[in-house]
C-alpha cells in the first residue's frame, strides 16, 4: 500500500462490553481512499458488533473510531456525514417507492439535488422501477436501493455488511465488479464485511482477520498468504519434541516455531533451507519422523487462524 | 427540522394511521347520532311531551326516588345528589342541558369520548411511531446520517403533537357535520352552565357562570386535545421501549381499560389518584360531575397529567438516545 494514501477510517484499540462481557477486546486497523477492504471472521468474533459501532450504532466503551480525521464519538455528524452504509439487509420503506425512499434519505443529508439522486438511480440501474412501491421489488433490487441510499450524500466511505448475501451466482458476481468500480474509479474507501473467503479474496486489496474480538492478523491478501507460506511440519517423537522446537528456533533462517494442537512442530522458514535443517537435527541427534510443507491457502489460513489461534502471527 | 418532519408526516400518512383514525370516526359518529336520536324519542313517547322542562322535572323525581328507597353506596348517593342539585339549577334558571343539534351532540360526545375513546384512537396513532423503524431494520437507515438521535426523536415527537391537534379538530367536526344532519346546526350561543365545584357532597353553586355553547365546546376539546397530548406522550415512550406494535398496543388498552375500571369502581383507594388513567374525564370538571376519587379536582389532574407526561418524554428520550441498535 502506498504510503501517501489517505486514511479514510481509523480504528484504534477499540473495545465494548456488552452485559459486562467483553465482546470486542482490542480492534485496530485503517482503510485507505480507493480500496476495498475486506473484514472477516468466523460467527460470533465480533465482526457485527464491530459495524454497528462503525455507523455510531452502537457505543464503543474503550478506544476510538476516526472518519474522515473526526471522532465519531465526539463529532458525530461531520464523521457520519462522509459515511454511507448497509448493515445486514438493506431494510427500506417497503410501503413507499423507491424514489420516495431516496427523497426521504435525501432530506435528512441535506443539499442533495434531484440530479443527484438521478445519477444514484443510474449508477445502480434502477430507473425502470423507481416509482414501484419497494415490496414490490426483488432482493437484488433491494439491495441496489441499499447502496443508493448509501451513496446518495457523496461519501467517502461505504460499509457494506455482507453485499453479496442472498443474491445469486450473476448478481454476486454484479455486486463485485460494482464494488471494485466505486473504490477505483471514484475512489471511494469500501469495508465490507464477509464469512466468505473466496469473496474477499477476489474483492478486496485488504483484509483484517478478527477472532474473539481481536484483529489477528491485518495485511494484503498477497502478504498475508505469503506471511503463512513456507510453513514447514516437523514430526519428532513425543520425548524430543521441545528439544527439536528450541533447535529449530535457534537456526538463523527459521522465523517462528511452534507446537500444533496434533503434537507436531510447525515453522515458518524457506524450503530450500529444509535439507540444512535437517542436517542440524540429525546432529543433535533428534531423530525425525516426517518433513511435511504446507501450501496455504486463504481457507487454510483463515481456519488456522481463528481456530484455536495457534498461528500468533 | 422541517425536512425531518416532513419526513415523518410522509411515512405516517403512508403508513394509513391517519386514515384509519378518521374512519373509525367516519363510521361511529353516525352510529352515536342515531342512538341519541332514538333515545331522545323513546324520552319522549314515555313522557308523552316533547317538554324538555317536564322530562327534566321527571328525572329528578326518578333520581329522588331511587335515592329515597335503595341501599346504594355511599359514594353513589352523593354522586345522584349533585346530579340532582344541578338538575335543578338549570330547571330554576330556565336551561335546557340537553336542546338537540350539532353543538350539544359534540359536547356530549366528548364527554363519553375524553377518559376512553379518544386515548384509545390515540394509540392508534402513536403506538409503532417508533417502534416500527426499529422491526422493519429501517431504524439503522435513520440513525446513520448527519442527525442527532434526538432530532429524529424530537421530529417524530412533533410529527405527533400535529395529528393528535388534526384528530381533535376532526373529531369536532365530524361530530357537528354528521350529527348536524339528524338534529341541525344550531345551538351555538346556547347558555351553558360551569363552574361548578362539589365541595364534599354539596355542589357548590357560588362561582357558577354562562357561557354560549361554543365557547364551552372549545373549552372541552382544548382539554381533550391536553389529554390526547398526555396519553401519546405515554405512548410514545411505550413505542421507544417496546419493540412489537401489538405487545405495546397492549399494554396501553390494559392501561386505558383500568383506568375506567378504577373510575368506574368509586374507589376508596385514594392514592389511586396519582394514576394518569383514572385523571382522564377532564370535561367532567366542566360539567360538574363528581370526580371518582375525592379530593381531585380540574387542576390536580392536570398537573398530575403534566407530570406523567414529562416523565414519560424524558424516559423516551433518555433511553432512545441512549440504546445500543441491535435490530
Amino acid at each position: 500500500m502506498d504510503l501517501s494514501a489517505e486514511v479514510i477510517l481509523s480504528v484504534t484499540h477499540l473495545q465494548k462490553a456488552i452485559r459486562r462481557k467483553p465482546i470486542i477486546r482490542d480492534i485496530t486497523f485503517e482503510v485507505y481512499r480507493g480500496e476495498v477492504f475486506g473484514f472477516l471472521g468466523p460467527n460470533g468474533a465480533g465482526k457485527t458488533t464491530t459495524i454497528r459501532m462503525l455507523v455510531g450504532l452502537a457505543a464503543y466503551d474503550g478506544g476510538d473510531i476516526k472518519i474522515g480525521g473526526y471522532s465519531l464519538r465526539d463529532d458525530f455528524t461531520r464523521a457520519i456525514s462522509q459515511v454511507g452504509c448497509i448493515v445486514e439487509n438493506p431494510e427500506l420503506y417497503k410501503f413507499m417507492s423507491g424514489r420516495e425512499n431516496l427523497e426521504h434519505f435525501a432530506r435528512m443529508s441535506g443539499n442533495i439535488s434531484a440530479e443527484r439522486i438521478d445519477e444514484v438511480v443510474r449508477l445502480v440501474d434502477l430507473a425502470h422501477a423507481l416509482d414501484d412501491k419497494v415490496k414490490t421489488y426483488s432482493l437484488g433490487m433491494r439491495q441496489r436501493l441499499g447502496i443508493a441510499q448509501a451513496l446518495l450524500h457523496r461519501p467517502r466511505l461505504l460499509i457494506l455488511d455482507e453485499p453479496t448475501n442472498g443474491l445469486d451466482p450473476a448478481g454476486i458476481r454484479e455486486m463485485r465488479l460494482f464494488i471494485r468500480r466505486l473504490a477505483e474509479e471514484e475512489q471511494l474507501a469500501v469495508f465490507v464485511s464477509s464469512h466468505m473467503l473466496s469473496e474477499i479474496e477476489m474483492m478486496c486489496d485488504r483484509v483484517a482477520i478478527i477472532n474473539q474480538g481481536k484483529v489477528i492478523s491485518v495485511g494484503s491478501v498477497a502478504s498475508l498468504m505469503e506471511q503463512f507460506a513456507d510453513q514447514v511440519e516437523w514430526t519428532f517423537a513425543q520425548d524430543k519434541l521441545d528439544a527439536g522446537m528450541e533447535l529449530l528456533r535457534s537456526l538463523p533462517f527459521v522465523k517462528e516455531a511452534w507446537l500444533t494442537a496434533e503434537q507436531r512442530v510447525k515453522c515458518r522458514m524457506e524450503t530450500d533451507k529444509i535439507a540444512e535443517a535437517n542436517k542440524a537435527l540429525v546432529q543433535a541427534d533428534i531423530p525425525i519422523l516426517g518433513i511435511a510443507t504446507k501450501t496455504v491457502t486463504l481457507e487454510d489460513l483463515f481456519l488456522s487462524l481463528t481456530t484455536g489461534g495457534e498461528a500468533t502471527a | 427540522m422541517i425536512a425531518l418532519i416532513h419526513n415523518e408526516t410522509l411515512k405516517l400518512l403512508r403508513r394509513r394511521r391517519f386514515l384509519v383514525v378518521l374512519l373509525i370516526l367516519a363510521i361511529l359518529i353516525p352510529i352515536f347520532t342515531y342512538a341519541q336520536y332514538k333515545s331522545v324519542l323513546t324520552a319522549q313517547e314515555r313522557m308523552g311531551t316533547s317538554d324538555w322542562r317536564a322530562l327534566l322535572q321527571q328525572q329528578i323525581v326518578d333520581t329522588q326516588n331511587r335515592l329515597a328507597s335503595s341501599r346504594m353506596p355511599a359514594e353513589w348517593q352523593e354522586f345522584l345528589k349533585v346530579r340532582i342539585q344541578q338538575q335543578q339549577y338549570y330547571l330554576d334558571h330556565n336551561i335546557n342541558p340537553m336542546a338537540p343539534g350539532a353543538p350539544t351532540f359534540a359536547r356530549g360526545f366528548m364527554d363519553q369520548a375524553i377518559s376512553l375513546f379518544l386515548p384509545m384512537i390515540i394509540v392508534v396513532l402513536a403506538v409503532d411511531l417508533v417502534s416500527a423503524e426499529f422491526s422493519e431494520g429501517t431504524i439503522k437507515l435513520l440513525l446513520t446520517r448527519p442527525i442527532r438521535r434526538w432530532q429524529v426523536l424530537a421530529s417524530k415527537y412533533l410529527t405527533l403533537l400535529l395529528f393528535v391537534s388534526l384528530v381533535i379538530i376532526a373529531t369536532l367536526m365530524l361530530a357537528s357535520l354528521i350529527s348536524g344532519i339528524v338534529f341541525g346546526y344550531s345551538g351555538w350561543d346556547l347558555p351553558v352552565l360551569t363552574g361548578f365545584q362539589v365541595v364534599g357532597s354539596e355542589l357548590d353553586t357560588s362561582r357558577v357562570f354562562v357561557l354560549p355553547q361554543w365557547q364551552y365546546l372549545l373549552m372541552q376539546y382544548g382539554l381533550g386535545w391536553f389529554v390526547s397530548v398526555v396519553v401519546g406522550t405515554i405512548t410514545f415512550m411505550v413505542s421507544v421501549l417496546v419493540r412489537s406494535a401489538a405487545a405495546g398496543m397492549g399494554i396501553m388498552m390494559a392501561a386505558l381499560i383500568s383506568g375506567t375500571i378504577l373510575t368506574q369502581m368509586a374507589s376508596t383507594w385514594e392514592s389511586a389518584k396519582y394514576l394518569f388513567n383514572v385523571n382522564l374525564g377532564l370535561t367532567d370538571y366542566l360539567a360538574g360531575v363528581l370526580p371518582p376519587i375525592r379530593g381531585m379536582t380540574l387542576s390536580f389532574s392536570l398537573a398530575v397529567l403534566s407530570v406523567w407526561a414529562i416523565v414519560s418524554l424524558m424516559i423516551a428520550f433518555v433511553v432512545f438516545i441512549r440504546r445500543d441498535v441491535t435490530t
